[in-house]
């Protein structure tokens, strides 16, 4: 899988096409996934046939992983990260995995505290207190 | 990391296809054709969610195919070294435990845990940490971080590692 170049997401070193390709969260993929699996039990009595086993995975796999369940707040969500300087990857983890300091979040997105950009300790928590007050008023 | 991206694919038709419904057979053989498949480059497509552009058909020489140039979005699943992620437990051996996230198959060895942890053999055999706090054992959910990401053929494959301050057992979450 490494290209030309070594990938590593602790660097985002990711590679142009999903650097800018738009990342999704659990919960995105999740809504995606319900809707279009309604959509095929509209058109077939059978729709378990119809998809894949790995779309079948990965449906049950985002629904066990998805932290926020209502459309409006998965908005919510990603206007408020949108913020702070952060690209597509390092939101979507930081909205999967929900840290609840700035250590943790810096140990699952190392990059926070890299490329260039060095966001301090008090903005990280910002950005986690942001996220988690959004959780309660779900 | 799911990704929603637009990837492109040249899709083969046969005349018979053609008429009012050329588009909907086209769409329909391109879902049939790429969900559920791997590539090195993507990792794997799971869903098409929609279509950007049809290009204009092009007959092959010498044949009756027609081919069409399709751009299409997609939902895709592709693992990152280094990528911290949730995964579930799904078989506990004496070498490691392997673990699935969503499409993804994972496998921690035991070199690759907290100092102390135990490989326990029995009716569930399950990773215990020393002072006995920790159990990992199958149907647990795990925060791990990828360390390798293999691509053999049309499989993907990661290796993983617990061995960090906040990685490893995911206790019941608020």
């Amino acid at each position: 899988m490494s290209g030309e170049e070594e990938e590593n997401a602790v660097e985002l070193k990711i590679g142009d096409e999903f650097l800018k390709a738009k990342c999704l969260m659990n919960c995105e993929v999740s809504l995606i996934f319900e809707h279009k699996y309604e959509h095929l039990q509209q058109v077939s009595e059978d729709p378990m046939n119809q998809v894949s086993q790995v779309f079948e995975k990965s449906l049950q796999y985002v629904k066990r992983f998805s932290r926020y369940k209502n459309p409006d707040v998965v908005q919510q969500v990603r206007e408020i990260l949108s913020r702070h300087q952060l690209t597509e990857f390092e939101l979507c983890v930081l909205c999967n995995l929900c840290p609840k300091t700035a250590e943790e979040a810096v140990a699952m997105v190392p990059s926070l505290k890299t490329k260039g950009r060095a966001h301090s300790d008090e903005v990280i928590e910002k950005m986690l207190n942001d996220l988690s007050l959004v959780k309660r008023f779900e | 990391m799911f990704f929603h991206m637009v990837l492109e694919r040249n899709m083969q038709l046969h005349p018979r296809f053609f008429g009012r419904s050329l588009r909907e057979n086209l769409v329909s053989k391109l879902m049939k054709d790429v969900e559920g498949t791997i590539s090195g480059r993507h990792g794997f497509v799971l869903a098409v969610t929609g279509i950007e552009s049809i290009g204009k058909g092009l007959i092959r020489d010498g044949t009756p195919f027609v081919t069409f140039p399709v751009k299409y979005r997609c939902v895709v699943f592709r693992p990152f070294e280094g990528e911290v992620l949730e995964a579930v437990v799904t078989t506990v051996m004496q070498h490691g435990f392997f673990a699935e996230a969503g499409p993804l198959q994972l496998f921690v060895s035991n070199h690759e845990m907290q100092d102390g942890m135990e490989y326990q053999a029995g009716d569930i055999p399950n990773y215990t940490s020393s002072d006995a706090s920790v159990r990992i054992q199958k149907d647990c959910e795990v925060l791990l971080k990828i360390t390798t990401v293999s691509v053999v053929a049309t499989e993907i494959f990661c290796l993983g590692s617990i061995k960090g301050k906040y990685l490893g057992l995911l206790n019941d979450r608020a």
